[in-house]
C-alpha cells in the first residue's frame, strides 16, 4: 500500500512554498492520492521559459520505496524526454531514486533536466540529434512547442476564435472548444472536426 | 587408395612382430602411465560447503583490512571475489577509495548510538516522530525509522538486490550492514530472511568469474570452482556430469564452444532433411504424396496413377514426347532448380556424412561402457586364477583410455564439418581448405585407427590367457595405448595451432587436451568448518552477525 500519510504531508508541505518554487502537486480526483498532477514552470533563461507543463503521476504501491512514475502530459521538445509519449529519461526515477527523495524534489529534478538537457543519454533520438547537431533550430522548435502547448494565452483568443468561425463552426462551440483545449486552435480545430 | 594409404600409417606406429624396442618402450611407458595426475585443482561447491568456500576469500580480505566479515563480503561482491584485485586497488588508490567505491563506509567514531538522540526523532521517509529505540542507524550515520528500514529492504530484496542494498538517504552509496538487514526482515517475514541470506550466499557463486553452477538437469545443488586462471576447460562435477567450463554444455572438445553450439543447432534443426524432401520431391496433385523423381522425363506418374509434370507440380495427360507433354506447357527455370538441387544435395551429403561418423562413434562408446563391466569380469577372475598377475591395472586403463579417445574422435567430426565448412569460408583459400583438411584427416585416421585396434583388444577373452600371452597382449596394449594418448594430443596440438591458430578474423579456441581426461573435481574440503558453518548460518539466520561468531 502507498503511504497516504507521507503523500498527505508530502502535499501540505509542497503547497507551502508553492509560491516561491512555482511547484505544485495536487490529486487527479479527490477519490485516490495514487494518481497525481504536477506543474512545473519552465525554467527562465531556458526555451521552455514562460511555459506550464504538467506532469502526470502514478505512485506504485510500494511508494516511497519505489520511484513515482512521471511522465510529461504537457508536449515538450527536450531531448530526454520523449515528443510523443512525454516519457521522462531521468535516473532519481529510476535506479537512483531514494526514498528520502520526494514528488516535489523529484519534480524540481525534472525542472532542472528542462534547464540542463543531457543530449548523450536520450530519450528521443530525433530531439537528441537535432540538440547536438542545429541548436539554433532545436532551440527554435523547443520554444514554438512551448509557445503552442504549454502557454495559456488569453491575447489573441478572439481571433483564434474569429478563424474558426471564418472555418464554418458556430461561435459558441468554437470558443467553448478552445477552452477546452487550453486555447490551441490546432487541438480545438481537430476536436471539433472529430466531434 | 585411401585404405592402402591409412594401413600402411598404421604400420608404421604398430607393428606386432618388432619387439627391437620392446623393453625400452615398456619402461616408457610404465613410466608415463605412472606419472601420477596432479591433484585436481577444481572443487565441487556444494550447498553445505558454499559458507566454507567463501571462508578463505573472506578471511584474506578480513585480514588485511581487518574488517568485520559483512565489509569483506561487501567489499568481494563489488569486486567479484576477485581478492588480487580487491588488494591491487588497495595497492593503486588505497583504501579510502576502495571502500567509497564498493559502498563500504568504516565508521570509527563508535559513539553514534541512538541514545545520542532525544526521546522521539523524525524520520525523514514516513515523515512522523518516531520514539528514537524504534530508529536505526546505518554505518554511514543515516537514521530512519525501523519500519521504513524493513520495508526498503524488503522490496530490495524482492527486486533481486540483496547483494547491494544501499543506505535509503540520498546520494549515499553506502551498504548497509547485513546484520541489521537480518534482524528486520526476519522480524516481518522470516522466509525473506532467509531467502535474503541465501541470495547472499549464493554471490559467491553468481558473482564470480571463477565458479560456476553445474548445469545438471535436475540441478545437482552443485557449483565448481576453478583454482586457475584457465577458464576454459573441461570439467566432472560431483554428479557425474562432465561439462565445459565456459559455455556450460557438456564436454565438447576438440570442438570450440560456437562450433558445438552451432552443431547443435544444426542437429536439432530437421532443416537438411527438409530442404532435400523440398529440392527433391514434389507432391502428387491428386493424392498429395510426396514423389521423388529418379531419373527421365519430366512427365512424372504417381503410384495413384496420375500424371503431373515436374516442372510445375501440375496435373497433365500421359501423352508425352521426351521433351513435351502434350496439351501442357510451363514456364521454365529448369537450370535454377538445377542449381539448387545440386547445392542442397552437397550440403546434406557433407553434412550426414559427418553426422554419420560422429553418431557412430558416440553410439559406440556408449555400447563400450559396458565391456568396463566384463573386463573387470575379466581381471577378477585372472586375479583369482593367478597370483602372480598382481598389477592388472593396464587393462582397465586401456579401456580408459579407449574411452577417452572415442570421445575424441565423435567430437572431432563436428570440429570439422564445421572447419571445413562455411563457418571460415572467408578465412581461407580452396586450396588451404584442402591442404589443412588433408593435414587433419590424416591426424584424424591414424588416432581412430588405433583406436580401432584398441577396442579389438580389450575384447579379447585374456582371463583365458597363460602367462606368455598375456605378457605378451599387455604388451601390445600398452604400446597401443600410449600411441592413442600421443595420437590425440598430436590432433589437438594440430587443431590448436595449424587449424584454429592461423585463422586471421575469428578467435576460437578449445580446451587444453589432458591424458587423464576431464578433471573431475574434488570436493571442498570443509572438515570442522562444515558444522561452524552450519552452525554459523544458524545463527545468522537466528539473527545474530556472522562476523561475531568467530
Amino acid at each position: 500500500m502507498v503511504d497516504f500519510a507521507r503523500v498527505q504531508k508530502e502535499l501540505q508541505e509542497c503547497s507551502r512554498d508553492v509560491e516561491r518554487s512555482g511547484i505544485k502537486v495536487s490529486p487527479k480526483s479527490d477519490s485516490s492520492l495514487a494518481r497525481l498532477i504536477g506543474t512545473i514552470p519552465g525554467p527562465i533563461g531556458t526555451p521552455y521559459e514562460g511555459g506550464t507543463f504538467q506532469i502526470d503521476i502514478a505512485l506504485p504501491d510500494a511508494y516511497p520505496f519505489e520511484p513515482p512514475k512521471m511522465k510529461f502530459t504537457t508536449k515538450v521538445w527536450h531531448p530526454n524526454i520523449s515528443s510523443q509519449s512525454g516519457a521522462i529519461c531521468l535516473d532519481i526515477l529510476k535506479d537512483q531514486w531514494s526514498p528520502a527523495l520526494t514528488l516535489k524534489t523529484a519534480l524540481l529534478s525534472v525542472q532542472a533536466l528542462l534547464s540542463a538537457p543531457q543530449p548523450d543519454d536520450p530519450q528521443d533520438a530525433v530531439v537528441a540529434q537535432q540538440y547536438l547537431k542545429d541548436y539554433q533550430t532545436f532551440v527554435g522548435t523547443a520554444r514554438y512547442w512551448t509557445e503552442s502547448f504549454a502557454k495559456k494565452s488569453s491575447l489573441g483568443i478572439e481571433e483564434k476564435v474569429q478563424k474558426l468561425v471564418e472555418m464554418g463552426f458556430p461561435e459558441a462551440q468554437a470558443r467553448t472548444t478552445l477552452e477546452a483545449v487550453g486555447g490551441d486552435e490546432n487541438l480545438a480545430l481537430e476536436k471539433l472536426c472529430s466531434g | 587408395m585411401e585404405d592402402d594409404y591409412y594401413v600402411s600409417s598404421d604400420d608404421d606406429y604398430y607393428d606386432e612382430d618388432d619387439d627391437r624396442n620392446n623393453m625400452e618402450l615398456l619402461e616408457y611407458v610404465e613410466n608415463y602411465e605412472n606419472l601420477r595426475p596432479e591433484a585436481p585443482t577444481s572443487k565441487v561447491i556444494s550447498k553445505e560447503s558454499l559458507l566454507a568456500a567463501q571462508r578463505d576469500d573472506l578471511q584474506r580480505v578480513m585480514d588485511v583490512l581487518s574488517l568485520k566479515e559483512y565489509r569483506a563480503r561487501t567489499l568481494l561482491i563489488h569486486y567479484r571475489w576477485d581478492v588480487d584485485k580487491v588488494l591491487a586497488v588497495l595497492v593503486e588508490r588505497g583504501k579510502d577509495r576502495l571502500y567509497a567505491e564498493a559502498g563500504v563506509t568504516v565508521v570509527e567514531d563508535d559513539n553514534l548510538v541512538s541514545s545520542q538522540f532525544s526521546s522521539e526523532v523524525m524520520c525523514g521517509i514516513c515523515m512522523d516522530e518516531i520514539p528514537s529505540d524504534q530508529v536505526t542507524i546505518m554505518d554511514c550515520g543515516h537514521y530512519f525509522c525501523n519500519n521504513c528500514w524493513t520495508e526498503h529492504f524488503i522490496v530490495k530484496i524482492n527486486d533481486g538486490q540483496s547483494r547491494r542494498i544501499k543506505c535509503m538517504a540520498h546520494k549515499c552509496n553506502a551498504i548497509c550492514d547485513e546484520a541489521i538487514i537480518r534482524n528486520l526482515v526476519s522480524a516481518r517475514d522470516p522466509n525473506l530472511a532467509e531467502k535474503f541470506e541465501r541470495f547472499l550466499l549464493e554471490s559467491y557463486i553468481e558473482d564470480n568469474r571463477k565458479v560456476k553452477w553445474c548445469p545438471s538437469v535436475p540441478h545437482c545443488g552443485n557449483a565448481i570452482r576453478i583454482e586457475e586462471d584457465e577458464l576454459l576447460c573441461e570439467v566432472e562435477c560431483a554428479c557425474g556430469l562432465q561439462f565445459c567450463f565456459k559455455c556450460l554444455s557438456k564436454a565438447h572438445s576438440p570442438c570450440s564452444c560456437r562450433m558445438w553450439e552451432l552443431w547443435c543447432q544444426k542437429c536439432q534443426d530437421e532443416s537438411e532433411t527438409v530442404n532435400y524432401i523440398a529440392v527433391n520431391t514434389k507432391p502428387c496433385p491428386k493424392c498429395n504424396k510426396l514423389v521423388e523423381k529418379n531419373g527421365g522425363c519430366n512427365l512424372v506418374i504417381c503410384v495413384c496413377g496420375q500424371p503431373f509434370c515436374w516442372l510445375c507440380g501440375a496435373p497433365t495427360g500421359s501423352d508425352h514426347t521426351w521433351d513435351s507433354i502434350a496439351g501442357h506447357s510451363c514456364g521454365r527455370f529448369k537450370e535454377d532448380e538445377d542449381m539448387k538441387l545440386e547445392l542442397a544435395k552437397r550440403d546434406l551429403f557433407r553434412y550426414t556424412h559427418y553426422f554419420n561418423r560422429y553418431q557412430a562413434h558416440t553410439d559406440s562408446f556408449k555400447l563400450e561402457s559396458t565391456l568396463k563391466k566384463s573386463i573387470q569380469e575379466k581381471i577378477s577372475r585372472l586375479e583369482e586364477k593367478e597370483l602372480m598377475f598382481k598389477d592388472l591395472s593396464w587393462a582397465t586403463k586401456a579401456l580408459y583410455r579407449l574411452f577417452r579417445s572415442r570421445q575424441i574422435i565423435s567430437y572431432s567430426y563436428p570440429f570439422a564439418y564445421h572447419m571445413f565448412g562455411d563457418l571460415f569460408e572467408n578465412e581461407m583459400t580452396a586450396e588451404e581448405r584442402t591442404i589443412k583438411q588433408n593435414l587433419f584427416e590424416d591426424q584424424q585416421q591414424q588416432l581412430e585407427a588405433n583406436m580401432e585396434k584398441l577396442s579389438l583388444f580389450t575384447e579379447e577373452p585374456f582371463h583365458e590367457y597363460g602367462h606368455e600371452q598375456i605378457m605378451e597382449l599387455r604388451m601390445r596394449i600398452l604400446n597401443l595405448s600410449t600411441l592413442t594418448d600421443k595420437l590425440c594430443e598430436k590432433l589437438y596440438d594440430c587443431i590448436e595451432n595449424d587449424l584454429l591458430g592461423s585463422l586471421q578474423w575469428t578467435r576460437h579456441s578449445i580446451a587444453p587436451y589432458n591424458s587423464n581426461g576431464v578433471e573431475k573435481a574434488s570436493e571442498l574440503t570443509v572438515s570442522r568448518d562444515t558444522t561452524t558453518s552450519n552452525s554459523e548460518i544458524d545463527l545468522a539466520t537466528n539473527g545474530m552477525d556472522i562476523s561475531y561468531t568467530k
